[in-house]
């Protein structure tokens, strides 16, 4: 079940135990069936299970929607250096929250799922690069890692095949930029958080010099039930191009935020008035996020449209991201949450590439500019031009990422800016 | 064989080696992409955005510092998205970027500005406030404007890359990124900084010698060759009212890349002393000197030396400071006038220190610009290691005594007391030339044309950027007149005539020209590797 | 306080009483504390509580935290993969990275000094200067700035008597915002050292403050 409420419509694949401590202790889990996918998994030669994965159509749950079983197939076949699977569990994407839940209540889940991965890639070693605030998070996770260890999960001689898989959980310091791929990198070697150039690609060039894969935690999470169950089982669920169960992590003004497992392609308006009860206090729907605030807001009629998978967002002209369903009621200043959202970038601008580290900086000022009543029309037209010049000139997407809300919310919210600029007007007039 | 690779940069065609990058392709075809963070001699981060460049069939603009050319690419540097790319991120830059101008050392060789004025916005738009770090001593030579970085890195990246010693960081991340060291620790004990002040595209980095000396509009440039030590880094001079302002290193990938070492740059002081011999000055019977015009006191010296006649022994005293051409001149005439001793001084260092991330340069334990020169034409080593001593014999010598350029410091006023004829060629006075018959004002490197042999054993050529004070004249040129005059040919009326004649006099220089050396250098046939002791 | 059918450990769970300990607390939740000595080298890296203790002249790497250091070692490949870890570390044991920290760990990792001082100051966590008993961290991001958080941030100042970024006077609190803590369904969170309590609303706050402060012992 998803947490902290349950639907009837939902689909619980990967949110099964959400809430159920006693999911935690590795007896709990091999005793409901854990560890068998890794020990089918063991069996097979490793270009089969990435197979298994490609045929299941699983794409990266971590925003960008890669398809997982490609991103593995890039490794080399034939290693002659160490190959690495990193697992991103930085999860600090605005709205999100999906990550935290699954290492909370299904740590095996993610652990065995890395150990089919590596298997996979032919990585011995699985570095899980967990954010630095989940405290709590990172000591159920090194339980669980320590209890695997025990039991011969991970490490040597794994289950007796003779493979070798090394798991560390490695602990961030509070930096969104650390969840890039690249940035992860660069972090991991103990270095600054920044991303780099691609070309050279993780593949090729990835941590420490060596072929590298990243995948989120939810896409690790859904592994070990597509080796168990075969690829075809998981498209069952969701649409042709976007196959399988998604967590949608629901908040903002619903009478029931939280994570709902659903299959992808699923309504939007379904999800905030059926699922999630509708709006609170019996508001109006005014706007909504359906990806986490990288991806542009849509009003209240592009959700009526909007079906919940890497297609269907993009046909209302917005994008699924990592499904963070962000709901906003009639009341809501909408120039306020677009200024927060974009101090949110600003703070967290690694500050390589210059659009992104002035632009950020500059966006965010004229908003609260705007926001405290001495903008103007002109500053509309400023930030339109300036946030286009951020798009697809640096080297990772965070500046993108900044053009993107205050993009959709002038164009489909235009109203909540002139009213606060006719606001400066009028005083100036006064 | 490298494998070749022909692409199209706005419209023109150009084959360049595999691996590489579309900005260097470009500069080959005599574009120049504008760009900061990329230093051919650093790694390229591709984080400064501005040599975005337009590729055919790419969804993106690439970053032409990193992007590797394939065969049959388009390129266009110049169409409306790279322009529009370029203007773009200059008005990002302008945003926080201070307008120092007026106060500004860089200003009229600053990147920023160049470009700005060629491509960027006529009016900026940003009305906030710009943020503010202030001014930071980072120690050594280098002052740090933080309102002005660009944050190109190049400075982090030379420190770390380069020197191999990481003194600079980026603190904070987003807008709040700025230089800085660590604390207190700064740039003490290293020994490149000032080539950081050299890689900063704009004024944040400056040199705190050069602070508000002098406009660059103002100054003019001459191609040299740096004297404090034998690995022959090739220089520019920078002078304005016959003053070196500051030396600035010249690109040459064989000697010292694009690199110079701190105690190179900042010693310069002495070249503008003001206090020089300026007249030719002949001893009279009592003793007292008088200045003389060049041809009467050539005459009076002519006439000394017909006087004493055949079989007296000659010795003469160099500097390794002297050009390849004045110690050739100096050396035939000693030839000319029956062979002698033939000795120079050198002040030697304990350690090299070499750059790391570019090892053939070093600053080099010998001094001195032209050691290898004097060894190769004759001259030998004398005296300590602080160019002290080892001239007891000839300063009692009796016979003709001819001192080049030595300023015999450590030397008493009784030196060369017994010599029947004394000649002191030098640009100071000094109190141990009191017993010269004539001394003779000689030009220092920086006021007349000539060459250095490096270490490695590589002729290059400098230029005159000082006019020579009063009637000093560069030592291949008197000491040339001399010995044509006493053979009776003609003397070399330029540097150039005088080193063919040692080129051909001389094996180890055997069929080099001023042609052959160029603006780069040429390599002696047989390098004589200085033994460093 | 939302209407949370399902266990939601929040703080204190629900149910107001402040002198339960972190296993009261959790109960089924709770899967121990980790060892001071990292426990398995694998997870020897993760840092799971904030010492309300802290000695800013604290000796580095002793006993259990050689011990603990030594593990981390052995999981990269390269001596600088550590450096977060450690730095995790130092401010374990002194609650901030002074300058002669940062000296100490770039010894130890053979690091130049000017490195160490970029990577501490790239990365939120790790405090320059010292802070509070209690290092209130308010999320006003998004999610939870739509339910509130503003206000919630402006009470927790009032009632803990600071300015925002400060510490108060009696050293007990210092009260930053925070971005997203990835507990959107339960707004608004306030991480507190190394807890997390959610769905805090302005009603909570004087509670917590005064439950904070009564607190002598180490624990959070």
């Amino acid at each position: 079940m998803a947490y902290p409420y349950v639907s009837d419509v939902e689909v619980r694949i990967i949110s099964k135990y959400f809430g159920d401590p006693a999911h935690r202790r590795i007896d709990t889990y091999i005793e409901r069936g854990g560890y068998k996918a890794l020990g089918k998994a063991l069996t097979l030669e490793p270009e089969k299970v990435t197979e298994e994965v490609k045929v299941s159509g699983l794409r990266g749950r971590g925003g960008a929607g890669f398809p997982t079983g490609i991103k593995w197939s890039f490794m080399p076949k034939e290693p002659t250096r160490p190959h690495y699977l990193l697992c991103n569990a930085d999860e600090s994407e605005p709205g999100t929250f999906k990550d935290r839940e699954l290492i909370r209540w299904d740590p095996h889940q993610l652990i065995e799922g890395c150990l089919i991965g590596a298997y996979a890639i032919r990585a011995q070693h699985v570095y899980i690069y967990c954010r630095g605030e989940f405290f709590e998070v990172n000591q159920i996770l090194a339980r669980a890692v320590e209890d695997a260890y025990t039991k011969g999960y991970a490490g040597e001689n794994i289950l007796g095949t003779g493979t070798t898989i090394d798991i560390t959980v490695h602990q961030g310091a509070g930096a969104y930029i650390c969840g890039e791929e690249t940035g992860l990198m660069s972090s991991l070697e103990g270095d600054r958080g920044e991303p780099r150039v691609k070309p050279p690609f993780p593949a090729a060039v990835g941590v420490f010099g060596m072929p590298s894969t990243i995948n989120n935690v939810e896409t690790l999470a859904a592994v070990p039930h597509i080796l168990m169950n075969g690829g075809e089982w998981y498209r069952q669920w969701g649409t042709e191009k976007s196959p399988g169960t998604k967590l949608f992590c629901v908040s903002g003004h619903v009478q029931r935020p939280g994570n709902y497992e659903l299959p992808l392609g699923f309504p939007l308006i379904q999800l905030i008035e059926d699922v999630c009860g509708g709006m609170r206090d019996g508001n109006e729907l005014k706007a909504v996020i359906p990806g986490g605030s990288s991806v542009p807001l849509i009003n209240s009629e592009d959700a009526r449209n909007c079906a919940l998978d890497y297609e269907g967002c993009v046909e209302v002209g917005t994008m699924l991201g990592c499904a963070s369903v962000i709901v906003m009621d009639h009341k809501t200043d909408i120039v306020k949450q677009v200024r927060r959202m974009v101090d949110f970038y600003a703070h967290e601008s690694c500050g390589q590439c210059t659009p992104c580290r002035e632009g950020s900086a500059w966006t965010a000022r004229i908003l609260r500019r705007i926001e405290e009543g001495q903008g103007t029309e002109e500053d509309l037209d400023t930030l339109m031009e300036m946030t286009e010049q951020m798009v697809g000139t640096t080297i990772c997407v965070l500046s993108d990422s900044v053009a993107a809300p205050v993009q959709s919310s002038i164009e489909k919210f235009r109203e909540d800016y002139l009213k606060l600029i006719r606001t400066s007007k009028q005083a100036g007039a006064a | 064989m490298a494998k070749f690779v022909t692409l199209t940069i706005d419209g023109q065609k150009v084959s360049v080696p595999q691996g590489t990058t579309i900005l260097e392709a470009a500069r080959k075809v005599g574009k120049h992409v504008p760009h900061y963070c990329y230093h051919p001699g650093m790694s390229s981060p591709a984080m400064c955005r501005l040599c975005l460049v337009e590729v055919e069939g790419a969804p993106k603009s690439m970053p032409s510092c990193v992007t590797t050319v394939t065969e049959d690419q388009v390129v266009r540097t110049d169409s409306e998205q790279a322009v529009g790319n370029r203007q773009g991120v200059l008005e990002f830059y302008l945003v926080n970027h201070p307008l120092d101008c007026p106060i500004c050392d860089m200003s009229g060789e600053c990147d920023l500005q160049d470009y700005v004025h060629e491509e960027g916005r006529v009016h900026g738009r940003s009305e906030e406030p710009k943020r503010v770090f202030g001014r930071d001593d980072f120690g050594g030579d280098v002052l740090f404007y933080g309102d002005r970085c660009v944050m190109c890195t190049r400075c982090v990246r030379f420190m770390n890359e380069v020197e191999q010693d990481q003194r600079l960081t980026v603190v904070e991340r987003g807008n709040r990124s700025v230089i800085d060291t660590f604390f207190e620790e700064g740039l003490e004990g290293t020994h490149w900084h000032g080539n950081i002040v050299d890689v900063c595209p704009v004024g944040a980095l400056v040199s705190k010698d050069f602070l508000y000396k002098a406009r660059a509009w103002d100054l003019e440039h001459t191609p040299s060759i740096c004297p404090s030590c034998s690995q022959g880094c090739n220089i520019e001079l920078h002078t304005r009212d016959n003053l070196i302002q500051r030396i600035k290193p010249r690109e040459n990938l064989e000697v010292n890349g694009w690199w110079m070492c701190d105690y190179g740059r900042h010693n310069y002081g002495w070249i503008n002393r003001g206090v020089r011999i300026e007249d030719p000055l002949v001893q009279g019977l009592d003793r007292a000197t008088e200045p003389m015009k060049w041809r009467d006191a050539l005459d009076q010296l002519l006439q000394r030396v017909e006087l004493i006649g055949e079989g007296i022994g000659i010795k003469a005293v160099a500097t390794p400071f002297a050009s390849n051409e004045d110690l050739g001149a100096l050396a035939e005439l000693v030839d000319v006038l029956g062979g002698g001793d033939m000795v120079y001084r050198s002040s030697c260092t304990e350690e090299e220190i070499v750059l790391k991330g570019f090892p053939t340069l070093a600053r080099r334990k010998d001094l001195a610009p032209n050691t290898n020169g004097a060894e190769l034409l004759g001259f030998t080593r004398v005296g300590d290691d602080e160019a002290r001593g080892g001239l007891d014999d000839i300063a009692t010598h009796d016979g003709v005594l001819i001192v080049l350029g030595d300023r015999l410091s450590d030397q008493s006023e009784d030196f060369g007391q017994q010599a029947k004829l004394f000649l002191y060629l030098g640009d100071e006075q000094s109190p141990a030339a009191s017993n010269a018959h004539f001394v003779f004002p000689l030009t220092t490197f920086a006021e007349q044309e000539g060459s250095f042999t490096n270490i490695a054993g590589r002729v290059q050529r400098f230029s005159p950027a000082l006019e020579a004070p009063g009637m000093a004249r560069p030592g291949w040129l008197i000491l040339g007149v001399l010995t044509a005059e006493l053979n009776n040919r003609d003397a070399p009326r330029t540097a150039a005539e005088s080193f063919f004649g040692l080129a051909n006099r001389i094996e180890a220089f055997a069929g080099l020209t001023y042609e052959d050396i160029g603006d780069a250098g040429a390599v002696l046939n047989e390098t004589l590797v200085l033994s460093e002791s | 306080m939302s209407d949370v059918p399902l266990r939601n450990p929040g703080w204190a769970g629900n149910t107001g009483e402040f002198n339960l300990t972190e296993e009261q607390i959790r109960g089924d939740d709770f899967v121990g504390e980790r060892p001071l000595d990292g426990g398995h080298s694998s997870v020897s890296g993760t840092m799971p509580y904030m010492l309300a203790e802290r000695n800013p002249e604290a000796d580095l790497f002793q006993g259990e935290y050689q011990e603990r250091l030594e593990k981390i070692l052995t999981r990269y490949p390269k001596k600088r993969a550590a450096l977060l870890p450690v730095l995790s570390m130092v401010q374990e044991l002194r609650g901030h990275v002074s300058p002669e920290s940062m000296d100490r760990v770039a010894e130890l990792l053979d690091l130049a000094p000017a490195y160490v001082r970029g990577v501490t100051t790239f990365y939120t966590m790790y405090n320059k200067r010292p802070v509070g008993r209690h290092l209130v961290q308010v999320c006003t991001n998004i999610s939870c700035n739509l339910c509130g958080a503003d206000e919630v941030l402006e009470a927790f100042l009032e009632y803990t008597g600071t300015e925002l970024g400060e510490t108060s006077e009696d050293g007990d609190f210092t009260v930053i915002e925070a971005e997203c803590l990835a507990a959107c369904g339960f707004p608004t969170c306030v991480q507190i050292n190394s807890r997390y309590f959610e769905n805090v609303t302005l009603a909570d706050i004087p509670k917590i403050v005064d439950h904070l402060r009564a607190q002598t012992e180490k624990g959070d």
